[in-house]
């Protein structure tokens, strides 16, 4: 699965299970946030796309992030 | 009078059907099958002067051997088919096509529009074809009259039955493509919907696999476009229009340390990514889920390439290679990370 | 407003022992520009002029400025570099026609740009028909790379003021008198500009009045304001699909529509905006520029970018965002169609709005020749060969090749 910044891209182009990330030049990262605020984040990031790859998907599909506990800048 | 050779499969050769499909290219003087009819439709101006058929199995894998067959009897031109909807006889014509017209030669091919091959004639021009074998007669009919066409220096058009993708040329317009956009800017405030330099794309679509049933038992690989390598780029990697992916060993790594790792990416800034290139490739989370049991393994290795300014044509034979190896290496899964 | 371009024509170019420019020839003192560039973070400075015609080639092409003033010591020329950062666009400016400030080096994330003087490459860069003063560096030991990108920048922004300089006592070639876009309906289409600009932090960014574009808004600029050097370009990336400071001061869609303003158009503005990395930051930012192009009476907009597929999607969000105001409007894509043509050329294309025009082929192969002179690097990094050999390159590393504000002339059109 996808995990990238430019959703219409991906859905142009056929991804077919897509999870959006912060910015193009950190798809795993955002430098934003503390080290460990952005490792939980990161973390959140990769279970997010592990439960993308266990979902039926017919046409490109984005799974959105949980947007609640991301905003905590520890 | 132009010299033709003809492609046509094993079955249209009159050698057997699915049993003979994995026979290797063979040149017979002449025409064969359906290039006598093509034969007579052509002439007396042009003449078919041998044919080469090879199995539809392992015809789209022998196209350098189908080429140096056809070129033995220094022909002007290569025309294979038709062949229908038949995808692998369709992407045998059409790879052969490709080749002949990188070649130098005349080269055109005959196919129904849907024939999955369609897409890998590269610059050669392809034909219509009737749907199924019985349209032979006038498939053959429009394949002549396509390379009678040709023949006599014409380019083909939709008119001539002509399908899929046509080649952009580089050339130099009379005016700045600055005065060209007020141009058209001016012609579509006057009421016209269509005029445009550049047709709207169309992109394949992608058949989504079926999902992980349980990704806890699943041994999954991290991969990239984010041009990752270590920091001495040992396998010199391109920073854009990569020609080439790398794989990396991630084996006894809890994640990627900075300055032992770097970004060669050059279509964005890659301060943030050298800082931590955890935040390209995210092994160190993955360590940790992995640990957790979240799934069973990750792969030894990442992949990596280059996505800034990829050709298409090399971007999908590197998804088609990364998944054929990762299936190989019974992987499950891949998280690709994109900048 | 309105802004009066005082335009010479450089005919001829040397090195002498004082910068002078007469008859349309424009002498440059080495020891004098040298003293302009020197800078803590630069150890050494060389220059040499390179022009039309001679077998030479430029690698690693940095940023080019066209030298430009506004009164002595600058009169507020490049404001935020040479000039105090105070609106400028107004009044007189003289102009060398002809000529570039070109630097040219290593920088880090700087993609390998190049210039022929002659042979096939010299049509396709505006480079390749200037007389370019080229800026050769070498980074003094303990300097950051960002303090020797400063330096350069600065360096070549001053010595461009200075050139100019020795022009102010000379009559002009010709005088253009540009008018302000008018804000006032005529029976004339309303046709405007949306510039987007490249603004991905180190060595890939744009400067407005000194400052980096990358956090700011989209707003209205006066194109005078082009004309004076408040927008500087600090991105190095994309070498065919870049817009040098030097193509930002000569805008050729915003060119054009003044030249026809008042005759089969009015001129409806100009509207820049940054490229956000980000998708939401992309779209909140195509609605914003949307909705300044609706206030300011645009009846169809000419959309430009700066870069590759990533700023594709600016241009396309735009489209879009436009058309839903009812806004007609036209981009200029570079295509990426793969050496043969063929490949899917558009990376983002839009969806409710359909006119674009094409600024050629990325992949397209080009044939260089061998040349007697080089300058900017020894080696062309991108095939690990000495630059001035013959080799074949994607039109991809030819500077401003497939220019994204339409300079160019070369294009693609279906076979």
């Amino acid at each position: 699965m996808l995990l990238c910044n430019l959703i219409s891209i991906a859905e142009r182009v056929g991804a077919p299970r897509i999870v959006p990330t912060r910015g193009i030049p950190y798809p795993t990262g955002d430098p934003s946030l503390s080290p460990a605020a952005e490792r939980a984040w990161r973390r959140r990031l990769l279970l997010r796309a592990l439960e993308a790859l266990q979902t039926a998907v017919h046409e490109p599909t984005v799974f959105p992030m949980d947007k609640q506990v991301e905003e905590a800048h520890v | 009078m132009a010299r033709i050779v003809h492609y046509i499969n094993q079955f249209f050769a009159g050698v057997g059907g699915e049993d003979s499909a994995g026979a290797g290219p063979t040149l017979v003087m002449g025409p064969v099958g359906p290039g006598r009819r093509l034969a007579e439709l052509v002439a007396p101006e042009h003449e078919i002067v041998a044919t080469v058929w090879c199995g539809d199995d392992v015809a789209a894998g022998l196209v350098g051997e189908i080429i140096a067959l056809a070129s033995s009897v220094q022909p002007d031109l290569v025309a294979a088919g038709p062949a229908f909807t038949s995808g692998r006889y369709g992407l045998a014509c059409a790879r052969v096509v490709a080749a002949a017209q990188a070649a130098g030669l005349g080269a055109l091919a005959s196919m129904h529009e849907d024939n999955p091959g369609l897409d890998e004639a590269g610059a050669a021009p392809v034909v219509a074809s009737g749907e199924v074998a019985r349209r032979m007669a006038v498939s053959l009919d429009r394949l002549a009259a396509g390379i009678r066409r040709l023949l006599a220096g014409e380019a083909l058009t939709a008119e001539d039955g002509r399908i899929g993708k046509l080649a952009r040329l580089t050339v130099m317009a009379d005016a700045s493509a600055a005065q060209r956009a007020v141009d058209l800017a001016l012609v579509r405030l006057g009421g016209d919907r269509e005029a445009t330099e550049i047709p709207l794309p169309r992109f394949d679509r992608v058949t989504p696999a079926p999902p992980v049933e349980d990704v806890s038992s699943a041994l999954v690989a991290l991969v990239t476009e984010g041009g990752l390598v270590p920091d001495d780029n040992p396998g010199a990697l391109e920073s854009a229009r990569a020609t080439k992916w790398l794989r990396y060993s991630v084996e006894g790594l809890d994640g990627l340390a900075a300055g032992e790792w770097r970004s060669v990416h050059g279509g964005f800034s890659t301060v943030w990514a050298n800082e931590d290139p955890n935040r390209i490739l995210p092994l160190d989370v993955a360590r940790l889920l992995e640990a957790e049991g979240a799934f069973a393994g990750l792969f030894g290795e990442y992949f990596v390439t280059t996505g800034n300014g990829t050709s298409v044509a090399n971007a999908r034979r590197f998804g088609i290679e990364w998944a054929a190896d990762l299936r190989h290496s019974g992987a499950r899964a891949a998280i690709l990370t994109s900048t | 407003m309105t802004l009066t371009r005082l335009v010479h024509h450089v005919r001829q170019v040397a090195l002498g022992e004082q910068t002078t420019f007469a008859q349309g020839v424009l002498t440059v003192s080495v020891d004098e520009a040298r003293g302009i560039l020197a800078d803590p973070a630069l150890a050494e400075t060389r220059l040499a002029w390179v022009s039309p015609g001679e077998s030479a080639r430029i690698v690693k092409v940095l940023d080019a400025v066209e030298p430009r003033t506004k009164g002595p010591g600058g009169g507020g020329i490049f404001p935020g570099f040479v000039g105090p950062a105070t609106p400028q666009g107004s009044g007189e400016t003289h102009v060398l026609r002809g000529a570039a400030v070109v630097n040219a080096g290593y920088l880090p994330r700087a993609q390998e740009a190049l210039v022929d003087l002659s042979g096939p490459a010299a049509a396709l860069s505006p480079l390749g028909s200037s007389h370019n003063l080229v800026i050769e560096f070498t980074p003094a030991p303990d300097a950051g790379w960002d303090r020797v990108d400063a330096a350069l920048r600065n360096g070549a922004l001053r010595l461009a003021a200075r050139l100019a300089e020795a022009a102010l006592d000379a009559e002009p070639d010709e005088v253009e008198v540009l008018p302000s876009p008018s804000a006032t309906r005529t029976d004339r289409p309303r046709i405007g500009a949306i510039t987007n600009l490249q603004t991905q932090g180190s060595f890939k960014d744009v400067f407005l009045y000194g400052r980096s574009f990358g956090p700011c808004f989209p707003t209205l600029l006066d194109p005078g304001e082009l004309d004076d050097g408040a927008v500087v370009s600090g991105q190095f990336g994309h070498p065919a699909l870049k817009n040098p400071t030097y193509m930002h001061q000569n805008h050729p869609v915003v060119n054009e529509l003044r030249r026809r303003h008042g005759l089969d158009l009015d001129f409806a503005g100009l509207v820049i905006c940054p490229e956000p990395v980000d998708q939401a930051g992309k779209e909140l930012i195509s609605a914003f520029a949307a909705k300044l192009c609706a206030a300011a009476g645009f009846d169809a907009a000419v959309v430009t970018k700066e870069g590759g597929g990533n700023a594709d999607a600016d241009m396309a969000l735009k489209m879009d965002a436009l058309a839903d105001l009812g806004i007609e409007s036209v981009a200029l894509y570079g295509e990426m169609a793969g050496i043969d043509g063929t490949g899917p050329s558009i990376v983002v294309a839009p969806e409710r709005a359909t006119a674009m025009v094409s600024t050629g082929n990325y992949d397209h192969r080009l044939q260089l020749p061998r040349v007697e002179r080089v300058l900017g690097g020894a080696q062309l990094a991108l095939l690990g060969v000495p630059a001035g050999d013959a080799y074949q390159i994607p039109t991809a590393v030819v500077y401003c090749a497939l220019s994204p504000l339409g300079w160019g002339r070369v294009t693609a059109r279906a076979s």
